[in-house]
């Protein structure tokens, strides 16, 4: 495993030799040492019970590592909370869903925190809430109460309600599940909308790497989630080389039964560059992010 | 008309309990969205079952003892009884959060601990020498008869300082009730948001108790919100309809209390029932 190649870029995300483990448990996760460039979008793939949740845990500061120190844009995670640099969109299950508030009132949730009670909402902070809305594409039915929405459309809420505290991180977990093609595809365009403005820097954590790869989910046009994609099993399978991540590396993270679970896939992550190699084109198909997949060749399963 | 006898006839004895009945329905009116929401039913079940308890260690003390007859529950005794009632909301909240116990275990224990408890203090009440006859009927199930001007004062007040804390704490409330771990993780505290809604609650239900009694409290804390919840899906239009509906099915209740001579706390829950039903009804139709 090498590093990330330094960029003109500063790190916003950085992992060095990060373990932690539960009391009693042998470690969740040993010896990460991750590096995220400030507009990078980084996809962190693993099985259930391969760490995730605990990177995610030690990034947003609610655990702290056993060994290592984590910084998000040069401050602690604790820090990095307080001073909301880290927008985070959780797996859609944990809000009520029959609750009676409008979209406008759910995403206006985070950014009203720690405000007087005796004042009103300011100004600057309704307009980021609207702005928010707009750029997840939901002003139209911003004050739709959100029990009437589709999973997507419901996501796509959580999503605002992380931007309208205006965070330079954004962590989205799972944020593929539960939610069909279409939706997932409507997600894919915001977060590409997102990243086209240069401004995020993107982690997305699941355990789904054909919604995440982007054409495995929706034909050869599809966005991806991410530029970049490394698979986590208690350690961080974490390639930026030319040979991207291989299926040797994805069938020991997900224990050799990958094509059984997502179907005949291949998804290899490099750098966009090594798309442009013709020996490399043949038999796959490319986004302009690198992600490469190739559903006629059956690597995994025989690996 | 009794009930106009009553309110407005010589001596005019049951307006104490006519003013203390708008206050406790406003009140619970106000929280019940809440605690619907957040599935707070069986929390005010043990929590007001708890009162039973602090009923009978206020007897032991000695506080049900001066003044009793016609004057309702004492300003003492519904001291002990309120502190009976935060600490068991407390200990429920402890023992679910602490002590690896689930939170309905935790309440089912409590409730059952409360009311043995409160059963045998008021036998060791009675044995007593001079000990007064405290009914059991009337704590169950509510009393207007015995409500008084200071209790009619202590629900006002209790109501306007809920409304205030409800106020404050609106933005945090909203954000905990609609998604807690989000909520925690930017910057709610949420421990301390849902310790002020379990002592308001608490408050409310030893108001509750003089109308509706033990049992039937949590009817009145329920049933307002779960009907309005029927009728809209926008949070100020269910907030004003619980207030209306818990308003308007208290004084029904009442009213039918009055004429009939009967305990308040069954006739108010009947026709909170009853609106329940009809709202549901209202529901299915328009779908």
């Amino acid at each position: 495993m090498s590093p990330p190649p330094e960029t003109e870029s500063s790190p916003a995300i950085v992992f060095d030799r990060i373990g932690y483990a539960y009391p009693g448990h042998q470690p969740a996760v040993e010896g990460i040492s991750l590096r995220v460039q400030a507009g990078e979008r980084l996809a962190i793939i693993g099985p259930n019970g391969g760490g995730k949740s605990t990177l995610l845990k030690l990034l947003l500061g609610e655990l702290t590592p056993r060994s290592g120190s984590i910084r998000v844009f040069g401050v602690t995670p604790g820090e990095a909370r307080s001073q909301r640099v880290i927008g985070y969109v959780p797996q859609r299950s944990e809000a009520e869903r029959s609750f009676p508030v409008s979209v406008r009132q759910a995403v206006s949730m985070g950014a009203t925190v720690g405000l007087s009670p005796w004042h009103r909402t300011p100004r600057a902070i309704i307009e980021s809430v609207d702005q928010s809305i707009e750029r997840v594409g939901l002003s139209a039915i911003a004050d739709r109460p959100v029990g009437a929405l589709s999973g997507g459309q419901f996501q796509r809420v959580l999503l605002a309600r992380a931007l309208a505290v205006k965070p330079r991180v954004l962590v989205l977990d799972e944020p593929t599940v539960g939610i069909d093609a279409a939706g997932q595809e409507q997600l894919a365009q915001v977060l590409d909308r997102l990243h086209a403005d240069g401004e995020l820097t993107m982690l997305i954590v699941s355990h789904d790497v054909r919604a995440i790869a982007g054409p495995q989910r929706g034909g050869p046009d599809a966005k991806p989630f991410c530029d970049r994609v490394a698979c986590l099993r208690r350690t961080l399978h974490f390639h930026d080389s030319p040979e991207g991540i291989t299926p040797q590396v994805l069938a020991h993270v997900f224990e050799h039964d990958l094509s059984a679970v997502f179907g005949q896939v291949h998804v290899e992550a490099h750098t966009a560059e090594d798309c442009n190699d013709p020996a490399h084109a043949s038999g796959h198909t490319h986004d302009h992010h690198g992600a490469c997949t190739d559903e006629h060749h059956d690597r995994l399963g025989g690996a | 008309m009794r009930t106009l006898d009553y309110l407005f006839g010589p001596g005019a004895t049951m307006q104490p309990a006519a003013l203390a009945a708008v206050a406790v329905a406003l009140l619970c009116g106000l929280l019940s969205p809440v605690v619907v929401l957040k599935r707070m039913a069986f929390i005010g079940q043990g929590v007001s079952h708890a009162a039973f308890g602090g009923i009978g260690l206020a007897a032991v003390l000695g506080l049900f003892s001066v003044g009793a007859a016609g004057s309702g529950t004492p300003l003492g005794a519904m001291g002990v009884v309120g502190a009976f009632c935060i600490g068991s909301a407390l200990v429920i909240g402890f023992l679910s959060s602490k002590s690896g116990v689930s939170e309905d275990t935790a309440i089912g224990v409590l409730l059952v601990a409360s009311m043995a408890l409160g059963f045998l203090l008021l036998q060791v009440h009675r044995s007593r020498p001079g000990g007064s006859a405290i009914s059991v009927e009337s704590v169950l199930f509510g009393d207007v008869a015995t409500t008084g001007v200071t209790q009619a004062v202590v629900a006002w007040a209790v109501l306007l300082a809920s409304a205030v804390a409800l106020f404050i704490a609106r933005r945090p409330l909203l954000f905990w009730a609609f998604d807690e771990p989000m909520a925690e993780s930017l910057g709610v505290r949420t421990g301390a948001v849902r310790a002020m809604l379990m002592v308001v609650l608490a408050i409310a239900i030893v108001v509750t108790m003089q109308l509706a009694g033990v049992i039937l409290a949590t009817a009145m804390l329920v049933l307002p919100g779960a009907a309005a919840l029927q009728l809209s899906r926008r949070l100020s239009r269910v907030i004003v309809l619980s207030v209306i509906l818990g308003l308007a099915g208290a004084a029904i209740g009442l009213v039918i209390s009055f004429e009939t001579d009967w305990q308040p706390g069954p006739n108010i829950a009947m026709v909170y029932i009853a609106v329940f039903i009809a709202a549901r009804l209202y529901r299915s139709t328009r779908r």
